[in-house]
């Protein structure tokens, strides 16, 4: 059973990871440590674990290993801790900001012998990973294109604050489907364009929604929206779709649509109540397992750089206007 | 008034039926095909005739409607204005600028009334989405996505499917988005676009097209004729105060065929009834301008705006980089 700690539960993602590693019986939660002590104290109340306020001393309480789940600019100093400490380390997306401080996180998780992950649960998501077998069945034939959305609504807090999480909307919302493609397609993104900008709630200081250009490997052509764009008043969170055009046919996949529709008047909002599987679980699962086995999680580090990678050509692209090579 | 239809298969049947409903009279039907003029004429007690040009010269007609494929649109513009005739010409205006400027310079010489058929503007579900916003349900609009198409059309003689004759679904089919962005949204700045043409000649096209218009608003138009059947149309527009959706697949009515002895049922083919269907609404509208009661919903300028916003899409697709509008 792996002995796995939870750094920073400044990402909202922390409190499901808890969940799932409660959940399953390959996994401990075995501490949280948390630079924000209130926060950090919290969710041990939450999640029946010990917190612990000093980090070095929480590195060296006999983890296994940890997720990270911090503001994206300090994902870097606690991987490196983490390394040097020997413990195996799944990262929250994105995997860092600039593509700098995601290489030198692989760098000391080879340096020191510990595997990193990169914590891109979509792939967990049984839709998901239906259309990816879908498509490795090869009846589609070549892949042309695809449109694709990750839509969501305004986390606020720290996301919308550069000098925390490093951009906005396509900094937060790009990563996830640029993996889904990589791992679908078995294609890197070679070009990105990127128009975007703060349009939805003015003045929150970072960008919103962005609509991202990618050209792949092998002329693949994609249309992708990273947004904060839903309202309040939606029925959930947002979502992530794909329309893959192929040679031989069409699939579509809109991930997260396995939902019961609610209508309950004291809430006043309509709400979609979702029933597919958790995707949370496998990758914690893989998790444990890859801390028992000493190899690296399923989703490497590198695949976090690769998107990474195509996040950054993102702002540069939005910046100088023009389409720019990854 | 007398209607003169050039053009009598897709467009000219469906036309017949709008103008006659909304009150004019099909007096002549041309066709560089014999028999579809002669079926069309025959169901209007009308003449037909394979000469087009001199159809236009007729006395008594007073409306010439131009309803041939795309880049035959400006041949009969000029002739029926050159003879004085008052113009419907279907969407789009033209197939290059050229053309449509000679178009405009025609009826503008001879002062003929020329309508543009871009239909969107008098749908029903457009028209309750534009309504929405102008009631300000969605507060400060900052992102638009629409999503229109299926099935590659034909067309007389494959037209449909040569590219130098439609311009793919860039040119036919989503320059009904095209024009309706810009009439509830404003001009665009710029627009970056990517599209299938390599696969044209398997009857496949896909555009990906990222407007940013002058008011900043980030516009996503996704067009099909990728699709192996159906045909959908989808709308989603956010602001600072909420969102609204359109998807036609959620039809209010549909029918499914039981297999008979002669043969498999057709598609099931959704519908959405409406007591006065767009394209006679079309035909109101224009009846009110030739009888001197206000402006129609379309300018002619719209029509040449369209075809600028597609073309200058088809060029980024081809170029790699963005076009500015000026
Ligand atoms: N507003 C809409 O919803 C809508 C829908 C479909 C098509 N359209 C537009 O309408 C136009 C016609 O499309 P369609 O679907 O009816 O095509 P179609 O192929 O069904 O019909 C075109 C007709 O024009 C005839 N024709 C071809 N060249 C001619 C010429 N030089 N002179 C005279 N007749 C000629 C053909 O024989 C054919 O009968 C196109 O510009 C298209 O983009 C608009």
């Amino acid at each position: 059973m792996a002995k796995l700690g939870i750094m920073s539960f400044a990402h909202m993602h922390a409190y499901s990871y808890a969940a799932a590693i409660n959940e399953l019986a390959e996994a401990e939660l075995f501490a949280i440590w948390d630079d924000d002590a209130a926060r950090g104290k919290a969710a041990a109340d939450q999640f029946k674990a010990p917190f612990m306020a000093n980090r070095d001393a929480f590195l060296a309480s006999g983890l296994d290993g940890v997720i990270i789940c911090s503001e994206n600019v300090k994902h870097r100093a606690m991987v490196e801790a983490a390394a040097k400490a020997g413990k195996w380390i799944l990262c929250e997306k994105p995997l860092a900001t600039t593509i700098e401080d995601a290489q030198a996180m692989i760098d000391v998780c080879k340096k020191t012998g510990v595997g990193l992950g990169t914590a891109f649960p979509c792939r967990y998501v049984a839709p998901l990973m239906a259309a990816k077998e879908d498509l490795d069945s090869g009846r589609f034939g070549t892949i042309y294109a695809a449109a694709c959305t990750n839509n969501g609504s305004f986390p606020g807090g720290w996301f919308a604050d550069e000098k925390l999480s490093g951009g906005g909307a396509t900094m937060d919302h790009t990563v996830h489907v640029v993996d889904l493609l990589r791992w679908m397609f078995g294609k890197e993104v070679t070009k990105v364009y990127c128009e975007n900008g703060n349009l939805i709630r003015e003045g929150i200081g970072t960008d919103d929604v962005g609509s991202l250009h990618f050209e792949m490997e092998g002329g693949i052509k994609v249309s992708h929206i990273a947004s904060w764009n839903r309202s309040k008043s939606f029925p959930t969170w947002g979502d992530v779709t794909m329309e893959i055009i192929a040679e031989n046919g069409v699939l579509n996949v809109d991930a997260f649509n396995q939902k019961v529709n609610v209508y309950n008047d004291t809430a006043m909002k309509a709400e979609w109540v979702p029933w597919g599987d958790n995707a949370d679980l496998g990758l914690v699962s893989d998790f444990a397992a890859a801390c028992d086995e000493k190899r690296d999680p399923a989703i490497t580090g590198y695949d976090g750089l690769k998107a990474v990678e195509v996040t950054v050509a993102a702002y540069k692209s939005a910046k100088s206007g023009e389409m720019v090579s990854v | 008034m007398n209607v003169a239809l050039i053009g009598c298969s897709g467009m000219g049947v469906h036309h017949a039926g709008h103008a006659t409903k909304a009150g004019f009279k099909i007096v002549a039907c041309g066709d560089a095909i014999k028999e579809r003029a002669v079926e069309l004429a025959s169901q209007y007690g009308a003449d037909a005739t394979t000469d087009c040009l001199s159809l236009c010269k007729r006395d008594d007609v007073d409306v010439v409607a131009v309803l041939t494929p795309t880049p035959f649109h400006t041949e009969y513009v000029v002739a029926a204005a050159e003879a004085g005739k008052n113009i419907f010409c279907e969407k789009p205006f033209g197939r290059t600028l050229e053309q449509c400027n000679t178009g405009i310079a025609a009826a503008e010489k001879a002062g003929v009334k020329l309508f543009v058929g871009h239909v969107v503007r008098y749908f029903q579900e457009f028209e309750t989405i534009k309504a929405q916003i102008d009631a300000g349900k969605v507060g400060k609009v900052g992102f638009v996505r629409t999503y229109r198409g299926g099935i590659c059309p034909v067309g007389a003689g494959n037209w449909f499917r040569d590219w130098d004759m439609s311009g793919g679904v860039t040119m036919d089919t989503i320059i009904h988005d095209f024009d309706w962005i810009r009439y509830v949204f404003g001009d665009p700045a710029q627009v970056f676009s990517q599209n299938l043409r390599e696969q044209f000649d398997k009857a496949i096209d896909y555009a990906m097209v990222t407007f940013r218009m002058k008011s900043g608003i980030i516009v996503n138009t996704i067009g099909t004729w990728a699709h192996p059947g159906g045909f959908r149309v989808k709308v989603e527009v956010c602001g600072d105060n909420g969102m609204l959706q359109f998807d036609s697949s959620e039809a209010p009515l549909s029918v499914m065929m039981r297999e008979t002895a002669s043969g498999m049922p057709g598609m099931i083919v959704p519908g959405s009834p409406v007591g006065v269907s767009p394209y006679e609404l079309e035909w109101h509208d224009f009846k009110n301008w030739l009888d001197g009661k206000g402006r129609p919903r379309v300018t002619p300028q719209d029509g040449v705006w369209a075809v600028r916003m597609a073309l200058a899409a088809l060029e980024s697709a081809d170029t790699g980089k963005p076009v500015a509008f000026n």
